[in-house]
């Protein structure tokens, strides 16, 4: 009997390792386990089995018993998932098809690119000012140390509204009205429209600047020098080489002009700078002694420096940009790039 | 200003290449913008000798020459007749190249051999002259290449010289500059006046009127000039300059002005009635006919130089037609003025006459320059036109040119604005390099006085700035500011900007930058009405142009505008906003007001949503998004209200937007008529909110936490029939005005019109949620307040219950 038994083990582990679907799993389970299968009759017989076998024989058919349940019991469940999972596979969609929601909008490049220098600069610790876009003369020109009937006032070509009201042309009025109401120490960043009377390539009849002005005691030249370095570091990467060279704005003295190391030629010349291998970014200087005089401040117990640049042209370098007009005309599919 | 090299190497030795000179000038504060190189416009061309002419034996109008290089001799067939035996010309040879790219050949001109050609100045471009061949002087080396002989070749730069800077208005001054900065002496030159017996002031007189105009008049006679070209080599000197040569006399005071500055006027004496000059301001309208021909009416208080009659020139800005100098000239009037630089620039810009000598006076130039630049040019006229120059020469000088002496300078003070120490020496070698003269002044204190030209000059820091400059930026060690850790004020409106610029690209909108100026006739075409303040417009006096004049005062036309040519070039889906200003014109002499607005435009289809399915957009695409924007912000308390429409709004489909009872702005459907002015085909929906009201609301406002329920809300439903016109808000506010405490909320959950519903009625199905904080409520509870808010809103309202 127990040799009936070692070939019924055989036969049926035979059969559960061929069986594929769920029915062929079932039909070996009835086969030998069911209530009339071939183990089910062996047990049922025992009483033939010669009594010294008697236990053997039992715990025997049991752990077959045992063995066939768990197996087919496994194989049951890993059918019921497969199948759970095929049910799944035939919903597959094409995930290659793009998503279904309204595509963001973008900011325009130019507010991008002053939201990075005022992030920037904040971290410096100066805080953003404003000031009117239409000014009187007074803030615009005289305050800043360029009176009437001055050559100076050439370098800024002017749009009037009254013979005293103007459109700014820079935003450094705005350092003029804080300084009259705030005592230094001054950490200011103003951005803004400015407006000159110019179109071209290079030239829109309104742009963006940012200035900047820092005001305490014992501000040095070599402290813009090192607060400018930071700052176009911080903007066009590390490695990048400038230098300051000497130049005039009636408000600082002494002037500096900073330039970068050409972006796109790295300095070997190309049309973008002219051949020369730099690029002009910044005007900056030690505020002029006639401005804090303006406003009441001592130059003798006072130093400071200011700085402004176009946001614009900083765009266009940042993007590759050769035409300025062309943050003004909002073509979609230009503002849509950045 | 263009500064030749070749002429700068007059005054100063120059040993770097010209890249290397153009940085260090740069570096020095005069930006080189461009080199140019000037090459000859022609190669293999010599310095040659005719040895014979003899007539061509079979063309009359040509001759053979036999001409010498110095090595060997050609036979050139040449058409010209002014040549002669023993002249020294410029011979191209053969497989020379002449202007115009024309290769030089040996050739047989009717029968007689020709090996190479002899040029006239035209053929060269180094001259006008093409009446016959071009003579050189006899002292020249045969053989020598023509572009040496004639030092044609140069490098010119264009220098871009600040404002302050009058004193590098000339080749002297940029010398100045250079030998400063390579540590290089000027070459010294001084100008010896070969004087004729006959004094100036037996001849003439000049008074000056108005001195604080002009306060120092000089001048000189020159006679028995003869006029005529200039020789080569100051053709070539002016050219580089950018100068067109004239004559010898004119061409002189131009080169004296590019040389030293100064600008000059020649006149011919003979034109001047009584033969002197008054110097005087104009009267009001006084007519003047300049040496450019055009006839101008001057305004009063135009400086004048005039003769016993009339008006000759027009001071410091440009000579008369009545008085210049023509080809039969024989007495030149030679002027060198110091005109008051505020007085030339008023002038020179109510003239609009920008011209070389403006730019140099009203910049300010060397007072002490003016009898130097006299001389300097009146020997030349001399020398170039075999003129005699007269005895003597006026100097009128009633007012006194004020010149700055003795600027206190503290080496203590250097160190602080620079942040580092530079030593005494250094400080010293610098200053005296510029020609200033110091004075020591107790210890680490000097008294500087600065060359006359550098009338920038005035204070300690002007100082300051010179010995930095030649010290070298690139030497100050880069610092960082120790400065206290101060509080940082933070402009909430920015701070709100930035939020809703975050949420409207959030929502599929892109940012748009506007021109803040515009066309008036926006106004019109917004259809607004006479008495609206958006056409108190702040107009442009100077403006681009008429579309460029006016500043805007709304800023929908820019959007619209914006939208139009959008679809102009294919796009018509769009979803733009701007922030920015408008600009309200108030009383004359006062500033504008300037408000800070929000504005946006739809238009098209909203892009994006499923594959080729793109949503239509409304009214309610647009208010949706706004709400949305309002709900982020915590703005609860937003109204809309269809009473308020703007002019270029769709009556239907438009309304003003409240904070409790404020407006702040509107919204809606563009109106037909509008869309069709400006050209554009599709709907567009538009808004403008105005954030200086937005913003006061936005400060302060704080968080509550509201304790959530832990028991459920209830739905009920209720349908009301009402009268179309009805506003589904009024419904709501008389719904939740009703105060009952278990009534949660109430939504809309549907607007229909059509089956079922009479004409000029709509349904309105109202969605109320029911909670109580404390406990689970039962239906009892429910339906009787229920009951209650519907009974009430059918009394106050008048509707009817749906299927009742």
């Amino acid at each position: 009997m127990i040799s009936d038994l070692q070939q019924l083990e055989e036969s049926a582990l035979a059969e559960l390792e061929t069986a594929k679907t769920e029915d062929q799993f079932l039909v070996v389970r009835t086969k030998y386990i069911g209530r009339k299968g071939l183990l089910t009759g062996l047990l049922r017989n025992i009483a033939q089995v010669p009594d010294a076998e008697k236990p053997l024989f039992g715990k025997l058919c049991n752990e077959l018993k045992n063995l066939l349940n768990t197996k087919i019991e496994e194989a049951l469940q890993r059918q019921a998932i497969r199948k759970k999972e095929d049910v799944l596979l035939k919903e597959k969609i094409d995930v290659t098809l793009p998503g279904s929601v309204i595509k963001c909008g973008r900011i325009h490049p130019v507010i991008q690119v002053r939201r990075e220098i005022c992030a920037i600069f904040a971290s410096f610790g100066f805080s953003v000012v404003e000031g009117p876009e239409i000014e009187l003369d007074y803030y615009n020109f005289e305050a800043l140390n360029i009176p009437k009937d001055h050559p100076a006032r050439d370098m800024q070509d002017t749009f009037y509204i009254e013979d005293n009201i103007v459109l700014r042309t820079h935003t450094s009025p705005v350092q003029v009205r804080i300084m009259e109401k705030i005592q230094p120490p001054l950490r200011i960043l103003s951005p803004g429209k400015v407006y000159r009377r110019d179109s071209d390539v290079s030239h829109t009849p309104m742009f963006n600047q940012i200035e900047g002005l820092l005001v305490d005691k014992g501000v040095s030249f070599g402290d813009l020098k090192g607060i400018l370095t930071a700052f176009l570091k911080n903007i066009f990467g590390e490695g990048t080489t400038l230098r300051f060279r000497p130049s005039f704005f009636p408000f600082t003295e002494p002037s500096a002009e900073v330039d970068i190391r050409c972006v796109m030629c790295g300095g070997r010349g190309c049309r973008v700078c002219g051949q020369s291998g730099w690029l002009e970014i910044l005007g900056s200087g030690m505020v002029d002694p006639a401005v804090f005089q303006n406003v009441n401040y001592d130059s003798e117990e006072y130093s400071g420096f200011a700085f402004g640049l176009g946001l614009e042209r900083i765009a266009m370098l940042k993007y590759g940009i050769s035409d300025i007009r062309l943050f003004f005309e909002n073509d979609i599919r230009f503002l849509k790039q950045f | 200003m263009l500064v030749s090299l070749k002429w700068l190497k007059d005054y100063v030795d120059i040993e770097l290449t010209a890249e290397e000179l153009a940085h260090e000038l740069t570096m020095a504060g005069l930006e080189v913008d461009e080199i140019k190189a000037i090459r000859p416009q022609f190669s293999g061309v010599v310095v040659a000798k005719i040895l014979a002419v003899k007539p061509h034996p079979s063309a009359d109008r040509l001759s053979l020459c036999n001409v010498s290089d110095g090595k060997e001799n050609y036979p050139v067939v040449c058409g010209a007749k002014n040549i002669a035996a023993g002249d020294i010309v410029p011979l191209a040879k053969v497989g020379a190249v002449i202007p115009g790219g024309y290769i030089i050949k040996s050739s047989v001109l009717r029968g007689e051999k020709s090996d190479g050609m002899l040029c006239s100045e035209a053929e060269l471009e180094v001259g006008d002259d093409a009446s016959g061949i071009m003579l050189l002087p006899s002292d020249l080396p045969l053989g020598m290449p023509l572009e040496t002989a004639l030092n044609i070749g140069d490098t010119v730069f264009n220098v871009g010289v600040t404002p302050n800077r009058s004193d590098c208005l000339s080749m002297i001054g940029i010398a100045r500059e250079v030998a400063a900065i390579t540590a290089k002496k000027m070459k010294q030159s001084s100008v010896k006046v070969k004087e004729s017996s006959e004094d100036i002031n037996s001849l003439t007189s000049v008074k000056i009127i108005d001195a604080d105009a002009c306060p120092r008049y000089t001048a000189r006679m020159i006679k028995n000039v003869q006029i005529g070209e200039s020789p080569i080599w100051m053709k070539t000197r002016l050219e580089a300059a950018g100068l067109r040569a004239i004559n010898n006399i004119v061409d002189v005071t131009n080169f004296v002005m590019l040389e030293m500055g100064q600008p000059l006027h020649a006149f011919d004496f003979r034109f001047l009635e009584e033969g002197r000059i008054f110097v005087r301001k104009s009267k009001e309208n006084e007519e003047f006919i300049s040496l450019d021909g055009k006839s101008r009416t001057l305004p009063a208080n135009t400086l004048l130089i005039c003769d016993g009659v009339k008006p000759v020139a027009i001071g410091g800005i440009m000579g008369g037609l009545n008085s210049e100098v023509k080809e039969d000239t024989q007495v030149v009037f030679l002027e060198s003025a110091y005109f008051n630089p505020t007085s030339i620039r008023r002038s020179a810009r109510k003239l609009a006459m920008p011209t070389d000598a403006a730019y140099r006076f009203e910049r300010g130039i060397d007072p002490e320059g003016v009898v130097k630049a006299l001389n300097r040019a009146a020997q030349l006229i001399a020398d170039l036109s075999g003129g005699s120059i007269c005895k003597n020469y006026i100097d009128e000088y009633p007012e006194n040119i004020s010149t700055v002496q003795d600027i206190p300078l503290r080496l203590d003070r250097i160190r602080q604005v620079i942040g580092m120490k530079i030593g005494a020496k250094d400080v010293v070698r610098i200053l005296r390099s510029i020609g200033m003269v110091l004075k020591q002044d107790g210890k680490g204190r000097y008294l500087v006085t600065p060359p006359t030209c550098r009338v920038d000059i005035l204070r300690e820091i002007d100082l300051i700035e010179e010995v930095i400059r030649l010290y070298s930026y690139d030497r100050v060690p880069v610092t960082l500011p120790a400065i206290a850790v101060t509080e940082m004020a933070i402009i909430p409106r920015l701070d709100l900007e930035e939020k809703i610029r975050q949420l409207l690209i959030g929502s599929g909108y892109t940012e748009i930058v506007n021109y803040s100026f515009g066309i008036p006739v926006a106004a019109d075409h917004l259809c607004l009405p006479e008495n609206d303040e958006r056409r108190h417009l702040v107009r442009i006096k100077n403006p681009l142009g008429e579309d460029l004049s006016a500043m805007r005062t709304t800023m929908i036309y820019g959007l619209l505008e914006t939208a139009k040519k959008n679809a102009n070039n294919g796009s018509f889906d769009l979803s733009i906003f701007e922030i920015g200003r408008i600009f309200l014109s108030r009383k004359a002499g006062e500033l504008p007001e300037e408000k800070n607005i929000l504005a946006g435009l739809l238009t098209g289809k909203m892009t994006d949503d499923l594959w080729g399915s793109r949503k239509t957009i409304d009214f309610y695409t647009m208010k949706g998004c706004l709400e949305n924007i309002f709900f982020d912000l915590k703005f609860n308390n937003c109204r809309y209200n269809s009473t308020v429409v703007e002019p270029f709004l769709h009556p239907g489909k438009s309304c003003g937007i409240y904070l409790d009872d404020r407006q702040i702005g509107f919204l809606g459907e563009v109106h037909p008529d509008v869309l069709e002015k400006i050209g554009l085909k599709y709907n567009a929906y538009v808004f403008e909110i105005n954030l200086d009201i937005l913003v006061s609301a936005y400060i302060g406002r704080s968080i509550t936490y509201q304790e959530i329920s832990k028991y459920p809300a209830v739905m009920r439903d209720a349908a009301f029939v009402i009268p179309d016109t009805m506003e589904a808000d009024k419904m709501l506010n008389i719904i939740l005005g009703q105060k009952e405490d278990l009534l949660e909320n109430v939504s809309i959950f549907d607007v229909y019109t059509g089956k079922e519903i009479s004409e000029g009625t709509k349904s309105l199905g109202l969605r109320l949620s029911y909670r109580a904080p404390d406990r689970t409520l039962t239906d009892l509870e429910i339906n009787t307040v229920h009951d209650r808010i519907v009974q009430n809103t059918v009394n106050l309202t008048g509707a009817k219950i749906r299927g009742e």
